[in-house]
């Protein structure tokens, strides 16, 4: 499909500042934005402007929908409001209190949570690539994990749209359902070719993207400068994130982004419909009204939410008869490992990730774990990489001395598909935040297939590794992504929404994020809650 | 980036007693270097916490991490710590690392919070990316040699290329030894 087409129906990469004449200065869109008074009844107020809510909003926005999306963190202005310094870029993420527990507790942070319009888009890898057909029937197919109650096809148009509004590019991927991409691939860097490499040695079949990265200039994206600096907020405007692929064309259709407003709870009328949502901005709170509301908070702060959301009707928070809200939470298994090898690689020379393989993602009968996962190059920068280093337990000197040679490390990051388990939760802390309210306790631990999976996934990366010539290899646990705690089943007591993501207990309220998934397969989950919400687009404006 | 590393005048969240036992703390953690050249760690830890900086999230069972740096640095002051030798001070070091708990803390979870606050100010330091061969922003100018043993006009090779690993290797096998003895 050509650039036309998509820019007939999502002209956001064209309605950017021209990088070359006009680089600092600020959206007009922005300062021309309709704005909605707090007692006028929208037809749509989304909480959260990030994977979900940002795509949402563009395409509501596109059918004539009166729309406000709520956003707690800033209105980023990525020339101005970005650095390239990995510790400048702190603000980008989620960093209010929240307290972490269980068995094997996840820390948050930088790797999993967003704030600010784009959310988690703005310092994600931008690694899109697809779930498989398989990952929406695990418990038919291998016994474990829970069927959706979509399937792959009903997905299939809208990731297919997707790949074409960020864009994607890569090789032809023949993994899951085999499809092509809209751009070819980017070239391969060091740790890339030497990923191949290994695999190449081993057998097993490793291929180039699917990155969200202009290889090319579409509208006023121009293409990749390669600078690594992908997790901290692309100021290059190269990189994918809802903030420049779905909110310009959002603001040019009329669509009110408001940004500093922290939603504090849902509002449910007698009849038992929700009629909008109360937030802070500057200390003071404000309402808007809406005929709908849309929770696109994501897996922590979307069952938060709900929670803080409790009322005489919903005593135990909103949409949790069935004590369902905030369960069933999901992070992959991500252990990275790196190899030492002797020539002078510089990994953050490049898209992270880059290549990867699928090999390794569905069931294997010969294995005695189910499902599976995948691996990818991954570049962490000098303080993401000193990590890798301490937790080998290396301090002082020895520290030091691993990171002076930073350049000769090539690290790969596995993710596993752990599987969702009901304890593995949000709740509230006893903890108040800056406004007042309960913080989020997640609370997580690894079931042992999980294990099994960590093992298998790093035994095959230190094989490319070797297999590639690595002389040392250090391996670091760790955990990446977050899906469900707002599930979807076909039934209230399986489920918080339905599949078309309308809450069961609430017939005008629906949940646009990541914590719908049943499953979270062992791909990268942008994409999937990217297609989500144009698919529930596509409902909603079907049954207005 | 300038702006974030500029030094301010004053410590504004350690107290004078936390900062005689800080600045050795980190010092050894980082093997910091002496000189003119010295990154400012304490520093940047202390303007950190006075504003509150923190990852957001914390253990269940640990403290917020000004308290749980507060708590732990007064334990170090109780057992004269400041005064040690370095050497004294780096066997009580690797001691805490491989204990159960230190200052009624799990000493896993401390530890990782030291590193986690010492590495991130040392490695946010462009002298720091120098020492390790980083080439820093590349802002607007980007890369455009990329591959294997490839380099932009402005990277030099490295002058003193030699595999770390079994130099660390001998450096932990005697912090080992060393240790054994301390608690034997």
């Amino acid at each position: 499909m050509s650039t036309d087409n998509v820019r007939a129906r999502n002209e956001s990469a064209w309605l950017l500042p021209d990088p070359l004449t006009q680089t600092r200065t600020p959206w007009s869109l922005r300062e021309r934005m309709r704005r909605f008074g707090g007692d006028e009844e929208v037809d749509a107020v989304i909480v959260g402007c990030g994977a979900g809510g940002g795509v949402l909003a563009q395409r509501l926005a596109r059918r004539g929908w009166k729309v406000v999306a709520l956003e707690a963190g800033p209105f980023w202005d990525p020339d101005r409001d970005w650095v390239s310094d990995e510790a400048g870029s702190h603000h980008l993420y989620w960093n209010e209190p929240r307290v972490i527990g269980g068995a094997d507790p996840v820390p948050l942070g930088s790797n999993n949570s967003g704030r600010g319009v784009g959310g988690s888009t703005v310092h994600y890898a931008g690694y899109a690539p697809r779930f498989h057909p398989s990952d929406f029937h695990t418990h038919s197919a291998d016994g474990v994990g829970a069927d959706w109650p979509v399937t792959y096809e009903e997905l299939r148009p809208y990731y297919e749209t997707m790949e074409q509004e960020l864009p994607v590019a890569g090789q032809d991927w023949p993994w899951g359902h085999p499809h092509r991409y809209p751009h070819g691939p980017h070239p391969v860097s060091g740790g890339g070719d030497i990923f191949l490499r290994g695999c190449q040695q081993l057998g097993i079949k490793a291929l180039v993207g699917p990155v969200a990265i202009t290889n090319g200039v579409m509208g006023n994206r121009p293409h990749c400068i390669y600078r690594g600096f992908c997790l901290q907020g692309c100021k290059v405007n190269a990189k994918a994130s809802t903030l420049i692929t779905h909110i310009p064309d959002a603001l040019a259709r009329g669509a009110e982004i408001r940004d500093g407003c922290m939603v504090t709870r849902v509002e449910v009328g007698e009849e038992g419909r929700a009629t909008g949502v109360v937030y802070r901005r500057d200390g003071i709170e404000h309402r808007q009204r809406a005929r709908l509301v849309v929770l696109s908070c994501y897996s922590i702060e979307t069952p938060r939410l709900l929670l803080n959301s409790a009322s005489e009707r919903f005593p135990e928070g909103l949409c949790n008869d069935h004590d369902l809200v905030g369960r069933y939470l999901m992070v992959q298994g991500a252990a990275q490992t790196a190899g030492r090898f002797t020539a002078e690689v510089r990994m953050y020379k490049a898209p992270p990730p880059e290549v990867s393989t699928e090999a390794f993602y569905e069931t294997d009968p010969s294995k005695d774990y189910k499902r599976g996962f995948s691996i990818q190059t991954v570049s962490p920068l000098p303080i993401t990489w000193s990590e890798h280093i301490v937790a080998q337990g290396h301090w002082g000197e020895v520290l030091r001395e691993y990171m002076r040679d930073y350049v000769h490390w090539v690290s790969l990051g596995s993710l596993c598909e752990f599987l969702p388990l009901p304890d593995n939760r949000v709740t509230l802390a006893d903890e108040k935040d800056c406004h007042g309210l309960p913080v989020a306790h997640f609370s997580y631990a690894q079931g042992e297939n999980d294990r099994k999976l960590m093992r298998a996934a790093t035994s095959v990366m230190v094989d490319i590794l070797q297999a590639a010539g690595a002389q040392e290899t250090v391996t670091i646990d760790r955990y990446a992504h977050l899906m469900g705690g707002a599930r979807m089943a076909p039934d209230p007591k399986n489920g918080v929404v339905d599949g078309n993501l309308r809450t069961h207990a609430v017939q005008n309220l629906y949940i646009c994020d990541g914590s719908v998934t049943p499953t979270q397969g062992s791909a990268n989950p942008a994409l999937t809650i990217m297609a989500l919400a144009a698919r529930l687009a596509d409902h909603l404006a079907g049954t207005a | 980036m300038l702006g974030r590393l500029a030094p301010r005048h004053e410590r504004s969240f350690f107290t004078e007693d936390e900062e005689q036992t800080c600045r050795p703390l980190l010092d050894r953690l980082l093997a910091a270097d002496e000189g003119p050249d010295k990154i400012p760690l304490f520093e940047l830890i202390d303007g950190r916490l006075a504003d509150g900086w923190t990852d957001g999230w914390r253990y269940e069972d640990m403290p917020p991490d000004a308290d749980a740096w507060r708590v732990s640095l007064a334990e170090l002051q109780r057992r004269s710590f400041a005064a040690m030798a370095a050497a004294a001070q780096e066997h009580l070091l690797e001691s805490i690392r491989t204990s159960e708990r230190f200052a009624d803390m799990p000493a896993t979870r401390l530890w990782g919070l030291w590193m986690r606050y010492a590495c991130t100010a040392y490695y946010s330091h462009p002298w720091a990316w120098s020492e390790i061969g980083f080439g820093g922003p590349a802002y607007p100018r980007g890369y455009k040699n990329i591959g294997v043993g490839k380099r932009e006009p402005w990277e030099v090779e490295e002058v003193d290329s030699h595999d770390p690993v079994p130099w660390a290797e001998r450096v932990e096998a005697a912090r080992d030894r060393m240790v054994t003895k301390t608690k034997g």
